[in-house]
């Protein structure tokens, strides 16, 4: 009687807490973040992850989506591999709901052809590749700026800050275009000779170079030769870097260089001191100088940051990283569900314009791609990066310094 | 013409990079018949070690070559007393080994610096000397003064020392110089050290140029692996010419024909070489053979 009665108290324990369980999942969205948490790449996975988490606590302090709390699971994946393997995990063993990326296009590729196979949405908040969208991936959805958003801002720079500092018309401005060679730059710099040469600007030069390069003193020395008003750079930071050194100890000096994707860091800061950096723009994700006007939100999203993580935040990845997230349960709260194809045809009625969220994003899908999300322009001033385009991004009394650099 | 000196000059001063970095892994590829893959990693250890010195002891980069290079050399002779001798039986498993300790290295880096890339900042690297239209980047004439004296003074080393004199001798021939009393372990542990240690002076120096990153030694290590054979297995002044032709060609090939061809142009020049004169530029004919001829 007595080893009937622990047996029903212990069926009856367990029956209370599988209905528990099944509440609990019941009340939970699963999100599986997959980003590279460890190796080469660990530090910027993790700051735009940091982005993700910031949404999904203010998004639980409003309680959650569809009633539901947010959990997110994060999956590491430092290259395409274990971008596979990595969601496969998340899809069988964790259950999550929907897939959410990634701040490298490889990873960001294969991942989400994974989760297409597993029928889950995958939302992409920060890697640029434009075959990412070409694919035409039934599951996939894209918040950030492509590559192509890279090669528009970067050329809108010349037209509408470099010419008329320069006070040269766009006819008589020289270019020259420098990528490191992969398939990142390379695109960009097709299309940043295209637009250029279509606005009549004379591309003097395109130069390509790995970004694994240990000299760069016959590229420079090329480029001195055709003596641009401008040098347009698109790669990584150690390229970057000594593309700026070499350029320096070559005594090339064009009146303006734009950084494109990298070179807004302290790593660039470090290696060669506010003074030689004074005026170099670069083209990348909005910083968080921009004003609520145009980034409403921006400021607590900054002060959430500084409370959360006991420090500034690394990059402006994880601003655009954190807007993603924001317009993604906004989706799946119009859609009443998280399966990929409601929410496809959710934001394809979403229609919010620019300035809507806090890096300056609106929210209009074109193909699954947000066509209202930007990069902007900002100038190194005093050893800070300061936005300086659009103008309307530019901080209350901030202004153009040194543009024509000396 | 200024531009012809301008490129040669250019590419004068990157062989002296190519040769810095080619001098330590010559000694212990040609020498200690190990391809190792972690040279390029002691190179890295290098950098950081005088980044270290530099940010946190305030101490000059190049002056904590005194320090790092021996440190890095020491690592070198517990790499070779403690992995590298263990597997003596096992060629191919020496090379997976270092293969290993390149992997363990990276993310050893990797785990410390996060993946950030560092730099040694300040006005350090930012001398130019102007001689008409060219210029002269003064980091990196230093770094080929150093790759000079030092083959000059590895020259004298292993012609007049008694240790220099037996590392000549293993690298012709293991089994007689074992037999002629010379205690070949040793010459090895000395071999591997100094070659080491100059892969660590080769970081020392190249840390006013580069961002320094967990796998920046990765960027110099094909180029110096070719740069080695080249110029010929175990001899000196192979590595130092070898290191200069790299570099000149690659600099005229880039500014001339195109920067993406550069490393096929002198790859070309490499096959050529190892084809006519498979034991290098300046290496003993047979000596490529060595090796292979002794796996006891």
């Amino acid at each position: 009687m007595k080893l009937n009665r622990r047996i029903a108290s212990v069926a009856l324990l367990g029956a209370l807490s599988l209905a528990s369980a099944t509440v609990f999942a019941q009340q939970t969205i699963k999100i599986g973040a997959i980003n590279p948490y460890s190796g080469p790449m660990a530090l910027y996975g993790t700051e735009v992850t940091r982005g993700y988490e910031l949404a999904v606590d203010f998004i639980n302090a409003k309680g959650g989506v569809l009633g539901k709390k947010i959990e997110l699971i994060k999956g590491d994946a430092t290259n395409a591999q274990q971008g596979i393997a990595t969601v496969e995990q998340l899809a069988t063993k964790d259950k999550v709901d929907l897939f959410m990326g990634t701040y490298i296009s490889g990873i960001s590729l294969t991942a989400s052809d994974t989760a297409a196979r597993y029928n889950k949405l995958y939302w992409e908040t920060n890697a640029v590749a434009q075959n990412l969208i070409e694919r035409g991936l039934p599951n996939f959805i894209r918040t950030g700026p492509d590559g192509g958003a890279f090669a528009n801002t970067s050329v809108a720079v010349v037209k509408d800050l470099v010419a008329p500092a320069i006070k040269k018309d766009l006819k008589d401005i020289k270019v020259w275009i420098e990528s490191e060679d992969s398939i990142y730059g390379s695109a960009i710099a097709t299309m940043q000779k295209a637009q250029l040469e279509a606005m009549g600007v004379k591309v003097v030069g395109v130069g390509a170079h790995s970004a694994r390069t240990i000299d760069l003193n016959d590229t420079v020395l090329r480029a001195k030769q055709a003596a641009p008003d401008v040098l347009i750079q698109t790669g990584y930071v150690p390229d970057g870097n000594l593309l700026l050194k070499t350029s320096r100890d070559q005594g090339f000096k064009p009146a303006a260089m734009i950084f494109v994707g990298t070179g807004d860091t302290p790593e660039t800061l470090e290696a060669l001191g506010a003074d030689y950096l004074e005026g170099i723009l670069v083209v990348g994700y909005p910083k968080y100088d921009i004003p609520e006007a145009y980034g409403p939100g921006s400021r607590a999203y900054l002060a959430a940051y500084r409370a959360k993580y006991k420090g500034e935040p690394l990059a402006p990845q994880s601003m655009a990283a954190y807007s993603g997230t924001l317009i993604l349960f906004e989706a799946i709260q119009a859609a009443g569900s998280t399966d990929a194809d409601k929410v496809q045809a959710a934001v394809a009625k979403m229609d919010k314009p620019a300035s809507s969220y806090p890096s300056g994003f609106g929210a209009k899908f074109e193909k699954s791609q947000n066509v209202r999300s930007y990069f902007t322009a900002a100038q190194w001033q005093g050893g800070k990066m300061v936005t300086v385009y659009p103008k309307t991004a530019m901080p209350p009394g901030a202004t153009i310094k040194n543009l024509t650099r000396k | 013409m200024d531009q012809i000196l301008n490129v040669l000059v250019v590419g004068l001063l990157l062989g002296g990079i190519y040769g810095l970095v080619s001098i330590g892994l010559n000694l212990i590829f040609g020498v200690v018949r190990i391809v190792n893959f972690a040279q390029g990693e002691l190179v890295m250890f290098g950098m950081y070690g005088s980044y270290f010195a530099y940010n946190q002891m305030g101490i000059n980069p190049y002056l904590s070559v005194f320090i790092v290079a021996p440190l890095v050399g020491l690592l070198g002779v517990a790499i070779q007393r403690f992995v590298i001798q263990p597997l003596h039986a096992e060629s191919n498993m020496q090379i997976f080994a270092t293969f290993g300790l390149l992997m363990m290295f990276q993310n050893i880096m990797l785990a410390i610096s996060k993946g950030e890339a560092w730099s040694v900042g300040g006005t350090m690297g930012t001398l130019v000397w102007d001689i008409g239209d060219v210029k002269v980047s003064v980091v990196r004439f230093i770094s080929f003064a150093a790759v000079t004296l030092i083959t000059i003074g590895l020259h004298f080393f292993l012609k007049q020392t008694i240790a220099g004199k037996a590392i000549r001798a293993v690298t012709q021939d293991k089994r007689a110089a074992r037999a002629m009393g010379i205690n070949v372990e040793r010459t090895y542990l000395i071999t591997f050290g100094i070659g080491s240690a100059l892969a660590g002076l080769a970081g020392v120096l190249l840390t006013p140029i580069y961002a320094i990153t967990p796998g920046v030694g990765g960027n110099f290590i094909l180029a110096a692996f070719a740069v080695v054979v080249l110029g010929g297995l175990g001899s000196v002044w192979g590595a130092y010419i070898g290191g200069m032709i790299v570099g000149v060609v690659e600099a005229f090939a880039g500014f001339y024909i195109d920067p993406v061809l550069r490393s096929a142009v002198w790859f070309l020049i490499f096959l050529i070489v190892l084809i006519v004169r498979p034991s290098g530029l300046m290496g003993q004919v047979g000596a490529e053979e060595v090796g292979f001829r002794e796996q006891n």
